[in-house]
């Protein structure tokens, strides 16, 4: 009788929950099931008790890596692992489970226990929040982005030319057509042209066209990129690169709004957008003579400045996410993200070669890594063994300890320079001063102020 | 016929996305002809349909499978016997002897109607609360309604 109103008791105390729990025997039969699990899973309680877990479960982890399994074998729990689970109607559920090994009053193992959550809302909200930070294609949470996202529509809606600054694969292009997209202009081409990648010639005939007979084998004419892109959008990718003899027939186009095709008589009058980029300073080369100042003016109308990737750090599990679930598309894998200590390696770079970097490394790791996590392995052979180097990060640590490590990798990155950490730590240079006068939060040295050094590019 | 089931320690595969392993077994009316296991190596949905099709599978008998991977088991033309649970052996005894609709075989959850594919053709669902039930066709009180048999 006592037992009865301990077990009832048990069972009210379980249905109270809201996580699913439900409990097996050494045979892996079900013997309890709470009021959540039947929500969760779509299965009566009556139906559950005294079947296999599996066949009640029905989570991908099943077969591979049963967690109730591994509980038992190690005598360890496992905690929050992400799975998912299959209803009757074949809907996937994403859950996080959690396990621990039951005992009786003499220690035996009588069996084990599963809680788990049902994530759906969570994975939705997550859904929902990705939206907010994506804008045609680009990904970014941190401030700088949020900004610039901002602005796009009010620069494509103008007519203005557009500068966009920002170091090789930050994504100037994705920018750009983001702006010819959102612009009046969307229906027209839009006409991209590296004006870096091609000597003055070449730029020239791409760019203006020539007529037939203009030169040896000019045998019918041939439109350029400026015709090609007529009411639409000509994006110029790194400007500061052209000759100084095509600055001044860029500064007629942007002046007058015609061109002249090789070997033409008369100009040809265009109306289109310009959308020029560069990876240079602009400014610099201005001042040391190198770029026109009539045509720095000219195209420097609206600027946007991308940040390069190591001062949007907060941006990096995003755009993994978002690579993660593109490859997956077109590689049709399964892999479901990354392990803490890959995750630790590529927050950890420096990414010399921005978004694109990120964007290799992760399309490499497809390579390596089958399904699953990408592991440490799977990252090229120059990152693991930067982590090996660098991974201070061990288990036991605390918050503020953490903490300290990261800010001083932030000033030994920006060699000291305070202003230059707190911007890529995302706080105000008085909140980074603050914690560096607390106890324990800098090693001595890496905050003293040095010489300013510019970065290159 | 061939039949392929998913296997895992001799019972069936609970989840056939994530099945590593599957028994094909051809069948010549009730009498078993051929028999091999097959590895399931690859998570992506599309080669596991071409590994059954390449079989030449006709039904599927399996535990849980998800909605995208059965459309395309549905569109390749393998027959799906879902929801399905207990050792592999009397599985493929009740499939012979047409007793696969008997409870031992369902999955807890599963209503009854469960999914049943038709070839290329679209499946039944589980439906929560049980299968549905086709409203009777019986004339209305007014006389409105289908017509009586015959009529």
């Amino acid at each position: 009788m006592k037992k009865t109103a301990a077990a009832n008791t048990h069972q009210v105390i379980l249905d109270s929950i809201a996580d699913g729990v439900f409990t097996v025997d050494l045979n892996w039969r079900i013997t309890s099931f709470n009021a959540a699990a039947e929500r969760i899973t779509g299965v009566k309680r009556a139906e559950a008790i005294g079947r296999h877990c599996c066949d009640v479960f029905r989570a991908s982890c099943c077969e591979t890596e049963c967690a109730l399994k591994s509980t038992r074998r190690t005598g360890r729990p496992v905690v929050s692992k992400a799975v998912y689970i299959l209803k009757a109607d074949g809907e996937r559920i994403p859950i996080s489970i959690s396990t621990a090994v039951l005992r009786d009053e003499r220690g035996r193992v009588i069996g084990g226990v599963e809680t788990f959550r049902d994530l759906s809302q969570v994975e939705e909200l997550r859904k929902e929040l990705e939206g907010r930070y994506t804008f045609a294609d680009i990904v970014g949470r941190s401030p700088a982005m949020q900004r610039l996202f901002e602005l796009l529509p009010q620069v494509a809606d103008s007519t203005s030319t557009v500068l966009i600054e920002g170091e090789s694969g930050t994504g100037k292009e994705l920018v750009a057509r983001a702006i010819h997209n959102l612009s009046p202009r969307a229906k027209r081409r839009f006409v991209a042209l590296n004006c870096g990648a091609l000597p003055d010639t070449l730029l020239e005939s791409e760019l203006f066209g020539y007529k037939a007979g203009a030169f040896t084998d000019a045998r019918r004419d041939k439109p350029g990129r400026l015709a090609l892109a007529h009411r639409g959008t000509l994006f110029l990718d790194e400007i500061g690169d052209v000759s100084a003899a095509m600055q001044t027939r860029l500064l007629r186009v942007l002046q007058e709004r015609v061109y002249e095709p090789l070997g033409a008589i008369e100009p040809v009058a265009v109306d289109v957008r310009i959308v020029a980029a560069t990876h240079r300073d602009l400014d610099e080369m201005v001042r040391a003579g190198r770029f026109r100042e009539d045509l720095y003016y000219r195209v420097n109308v609206v600027r946007l400045r991308l940040p390069p990737l190591r001062e949007r750090r907060e941006d990096i599990p995003l755009l993994i996410e978002r690579f993660i679930t593109r490859f997956n598309r077109v590689q049709n894998k399964d892999i479901v993200g990354l392990s803490d200590g890959a995750m630790a390696i590529l927050m950890a770079h420096d990414y010399p070669g921005n978004v694109r970097e990120l964007e290799n490394i992760i399309e490499h790791a497809f390579v390596l890594c089958r399904a699953g996590l990408i592991e440490p392995q799977h990252l090229p052979p120059a990152l693991q063994a930067a982590g090996k180097v660098s991974r201070r990060f061990k288990t036991g640590l605390t918050l503020r300890e953490v903490e300290a490590i990261h800010i001083n990798d932030a000033l030994r990155r920006h060699r000291g320079n305070r202003a230059a950490a707190a911007r890529e730590l995302g706080v105000n240079a008085s909140t980074l001063f603050r914690k560096l006068q607390k106890p324990g939060g800098a090693v001595p040295g890496a905050s003293a102020p040095r010489a300013r050094s510019k970065r290159p590019g | 016929m061939i039949v392929a089931i998913p296997t895992l320690e001799e019972r069936v595969s609970p989840v056939f996305d994530v099945a590593r392993c599957v028994m094909v077994v051809e069948l010549d009316g009730e009498r078993e002809v051929r028999r091999q296991t097959l590895a399931l190596h690859s998570p992506d949905p599309t080669r596991r349909v071409a590994a059954l099709t390449e079989q030449a599978v006709n039904v599927l008998i399996c535990g849980a499978v998800s909605r995208p991977l059965e459309a395309l088991l549905s569109a390749a033309g393998v027959r799906v016997i879902s929801q399905t649970c207990g050792p592999v052996e009397d599985v493929l005894r009740g499939f012979i002897a047409g007793r696969l609709s008997d409870g031992a075989f369902l999955m807890p959850g599963c209503c009854g109607g469960r999914r049943q594919c038709r070839r290329g053709g679209p499946g039944l669902r589980c439906r929560p609360g049980g299968p549905r039930r086709r409203r009777a066709r019986r004339r209305n009180a007014d006389g409105t309604g289908p017509k009586a048999a015959g009529a």
